[in-house]
């Protein structure tokens, strides 16, 4: 059989429960709505209401995530130099500290100008 | 592995039309959803599904990239983007250029009809080389990636550093908003709290009514009056203060005095 | 299932890489780090004197670096950077014009709130953060950094000698132009307009370039360009995946040229970016472009050259005309001058088109002395001010001839090179260029360059002619008297334009010495 057989069995089975699980409360519960139950709870006062357009993000988030997918992309290049370690001994032990410093480089920069921090 | 995969085994077929499935599902999706938020989690639904291909087709490394960076990353990006530029904005509908979507539409198909027979017809009866050449020298296709990396392509490799900090330093300075006032620290902070005429301690809770009991109802004082105090700031900005019926008030009063008042 | 464990680890074989010859490159790439440190570490007040000795540093030690390398003709790095004449050329123009770039960014009398760049490029146009900011006089320093990177791309693309290390270097050289366009000091929201379309359109060209570079890899099984010609020539019958290849990397470097109909973005770029960086965009961008351009179409693709020429006319003749004709309706010199760059690209396509060696110094040739003329011009501009920051409508330049003769001279001087007047550094290049493509029988070609460089003469005339052959208004801009930086552009490239224009001879033995690109 082939290898990946058992992931699409266990995927299976995931999505079975899943569906399993929502189809019978839907079938299985009782239907009884009033306008109390459908409203956003918050803590018995009145919901927020939403703004205009959904509301905005601050721009922060970007730089977060920004900041995420830099470091992200650091670590794929680390995940095939990892698995061939042994295989490229030191001078790719070099090569890959070089790679980290430069990057860590600019962190140094992120960290030094509060770029971390979420205020 | 390769063995398996020029077996063309059941396993893999059936990934494949699953993955193939799902993977059109949410291209659909993506391009009739009207919200933009909606559009971006079923391009997440394609990535991953593509993801799970790579894998199945001998690219373990391709498919976790697809997933640790595009789905992980790239996916929380837009959607971040999305939201900064407001959720619910959905693009107007109104065509700005006349007959637009029509041209768009056809040229859709016409592309989607080019590559589906032109690939299609250049493929059926072409075998597949170069996965033994890739997957098979190294042993490995993570470990054969690592080969490239670190043997022919070692330049690109160290100047592609050069491109993430390029890509941290613009996000910090096109996104990044510097004080220009030093942040108060917490002895400021409570200094500036007793220094003024206002009122240093907690503010009085919520008050506790028969009828209603969260945070948008006045604070009921010891002496039987009520504070405003009580609630939070946004709540009085958008004018949600549920208001206290002062003859009950006044009643509880009048009990608790003993009927002197 | 584990193939690892079944065989005892076997070492890669490292290739080697010739460290003495990328030195030029490593050594920007060395400082920019520096730099970024310097932006952590190094106080506000100190940041700027720090990174101005850093980056005139780095220029010169690379410059140097680069005289002494002059003589290399090598390929490393397992063939994917070339160290040969025409990128050592480049290389040095580049570093030439950068340095002078950096003079004008560095530049703070002009302005009279200091900078040309933006307190903070994150405060909103017009908010109270930017008027706390502005007020502080807080300045950004991070242009430098940008700047240094920026520039080791460029010198990268022009070695890469492998489309993969093009492509990255392709993008290490744009990101920080896209954000640097989008960060001037005054009329902020205009800059930010710029550096989007500059960056969108940018994003969708490098897209083209990748997809190119995927099915040059499918037709060729690698991305080295010495193995794509190989590759080329022993399979020429396979043309259709070929071609749409050609086709699609063409299309991604000659956005980076600003070729018709590729030069949408050039107008709104130019006028939009604060003027030191549109002076790099406008030359050292258009060098390394033109490098890359000339490398792929040369070294990969010169065994189908048959097949690739008629698509290149076709491009040459749109941009000449097109810039040219458009240029004559432009009211604002930046514009002016961001058409003429695209009708300019045209005529150096001219040069590309005749596929010699003969073609390729003459493009050389053109490059460098429009390089400094442009950056003269883009100088010139920037000390042209009223009280709203840089005059760039015509109106304003009625008269200033007379009002400010010197100033009036030397862009004269600049246009005349630019429409290609003899005893001026721009007639040389289209000679140069027109004969390399006369004597590869691209006869038609040029006589459409002639025609097209008489209606740009018109549009480069009527700027003389309206500094000075009507009266000074109110309206008039004045010449801001800048620091030395600027004085030192502005004369650098007048004195390259007519020393260049008027005794030639040792830029085009540079140049024909430069001898091919080695694969």
């Amino acid at each position: 059989m082939n290898v990946y057989t058992p992931i699409l069995i266990l995927g299976i089975l995931a999505f079975g429960f899943a569906a399993f699980s929502v189809l019978t409360a839907s079938l299985t519960g009782p239907k009884r709505y009033n306008r109390a139950k459908v409203d956003a709870y918050e803590c018995g006062i009145d919901p927020t209401p939403q703004p205009e357009g959904g509301g905005r993000f601050p721009v922060k988030y970007y730089l977060t995530a920004m900041l995420f997918i830099v470091f992200d992309i650091e670590i794929v290049f680390l995940y095939p130099w990892a698995v061939a370690f042994d295989r490229l001994a030191f001078f790719g032990f070099c090569e890959m500290v070089v790679f980290i410093i430069t990057v860590l480089v600019v962190y140094a920069y992120v960290w030094r100008r509060r770029g971390l921090e979420w205020d | 592995m390769n063995a398996a995969v020029q077996a063309g085994n059941v396993g893999e077929t059936l990934v494949f039309w699953i993955c193939a499935f799902f993977s059109v599902l949410g291209a659909l999706g993506l391009i009739v959803s009207r919200k933009a938020v909606h559009s971006a989690l079923w391009m997440a639904l394609v990535m991953i599904n593509l993801a799970i291909l790579f894998v199945a087709n001998s690219a373990p490394f391709l498919g976790m990239a697809q997933i640790v960076v595009y789905t992980g990353a790239v996916m929380m990006l837009f959607l971040f983007v999305l939201m900064m530029v407001g959720v619910d904005s959905s693009d107007s509908l109104i065509e700005t250029i006349k007959g637009q979507r029509v041209a768009g539409i056809l040229l859709g198909i016409g592309m989607g009809l080019l590559l589906v027979f032109g690939l299609g017809s250049a493929l059926t009866n072409s075998t597949s080389v170069g996965l033994d050449a890739a997957n098979g020298v190294d042993k490995g296709n993570v470990q054969g990636i690592a080969h490239l990396i670190f043997t022919d392509y070692l330049i690109p490799f160290e100047v592609t550093s050069a491109l993430l900090i390029t890509a941290a330093l613009g996000a910090m300075v096109l996104a990044h908003r510097e004080r220009w006032i030093p942040r108060l620290t917490q002895m400021q902070l409570s200094r500036a709290r007793f220094a003024g005429s206002g009122h240093p301690g907690n503010l009085p809770n919520p008050g506790i009514y028969a009828r209603h009991n969260a945070v948008d109802t006045p604070a009921l004082l010891p002496d039987g009056s009520t504070t405003d105090l009580s609630i939070p700031g946004p709540l009085v900005a958008r004018g949600g203060i549920r208001p206290v019926d002062h003859a009950e008030v006044d009643e509880v009063a009048a009990i608790t005095d003993g009927g002197q008042s | 299932m584990n193939p690892i464990m079944a065989s005892a680890p076997a070492l890669f074989t490292i290739r080697s890489v010739d460290y003495r010859a990328i030195s030029p490159v490593l050594i920007i790439l060395a400082v920019a780090l520096v730099s970024v440190f310097v932006e952590a570490f190094v106080g506000r007040s100190a940041r700027r004197p720090v990174q101005l000795v850093l980056v005139f540093g780095a220029f010169l030690a690379t410059f140097i670096d680069l005289i002494t390398l002059h003589a290399t003709r090598l390929v490393t790095a397992a063939g994917s950077v070339a160290v040969d004449g025409p990128a050592l050329v480049m290389q040095g123009a580049i570093i030439l014009l950068a340095a002078l770039a950096a003079m004008l960014m560095a530049e703070r009398m002009v302005d009279p709130s200091g900078d040309p760049f933006a307190a903070r490029a994150s405060s909103l146009p017009g908010s109270v953060d930017e008027a706390e900011f502005s007020a502080r006089g807080y300045f950004q320093t991070e242009v430098w950094p940008l700047l240094l990177f920026s520039v080791a791309g460029m010198m990268l693309f022009v070695s890469a000698n492998d489309l993969l290390l093009m492509f990255v270097a392709l993008e290490v050289m744009s990101l920080p132009i896209y954000l640097m366009a989008g960060m001037a000091r005054r009329r902020r929201l205009l800059s930010q307009e710029a550096s989007l379309k500059y960056f969108l359109l940018g994003a969708f060209a490098s897209a083209f370039f990748l997809y190119g570079m995927a099915l040059t890899f499918g037709f060729a099984g690698s991305v080295n360009l010495g193995s794509i010609a190989d590759a080329v020539s022993a399979k020429p019958s396979q043309s259709g995946l070929l071609l749409l290849a050609v086709a699609m990397l063409s299309i991604g470097l000659l956005f980076k040229v600003a070729a018709v109909p590729f030069h949408q973005w050039t107008p709104d770029a130019y006028q939009g970016a604060p003027t030191a960086v549109t002076a790099l965009m406008a030359t050292t961008v258009k060098i390394a472009a033109f490098g890359a351009l000339m490398r792929v179409l040369y070294v990969a693709f010169g065994g189908i050259r048959w097949d690739w020429t008629p698509m290149l006319w076709i491009v040459a003749i749109l941009t000449m005309v097109v810039g040219s004709v458009i240029a004559v309706t432009q009211s604002d010199i930046k514009r002016m001058l961001a058409y003429s760059s695209v009708a300019q690209a045209g005529f150096i396509l001219v040069g590309v088109i005749a596929v010699s060696g003969k073609g390729l110094a003459s493009v050389l040739f053109y490059v460098i002395a429009y390089g400094f003329a442009t950056i003269g011009a883009f100088a010139v501009v920037s000390v042209v001010r009223d009280a709203s920051g840089e005059a760039t409508h015509l109106s304003k330049w009625a008269g200033l001839g007379k009002k400010s003769p010197v100033t009036g001279a030397v862009l004269s001087l600049l246009m005349l090179s630019f429409a290609g007047i003899p005893l001026t550094s721009g007639f040389i290049g289209k000679f140069a260029v027109f004969s390399a493509a006369i004597a590869n029988g691209a006869t038609w070609l040029v006589i459409v360059a002639v025609i097209a460089s008489v209606v740009s003469a018109f549009f480069y005339a009527r700027v003389i002619v309206l500094m000075f052959f009507s009266e000074p208004t109110e309206a008039t801009a004045s010449v801001v008297v800048p620091s030395a930086f600027t004085t030192i552009v502005i004369a650098a490239g007048a004195t390259v334009t007519v020393v260049v224009g008027i005794a030639p001879q040792p830029l085009l033995d540079l140049v024909n010495n430069a001898g091919l690109f080695l694969r």
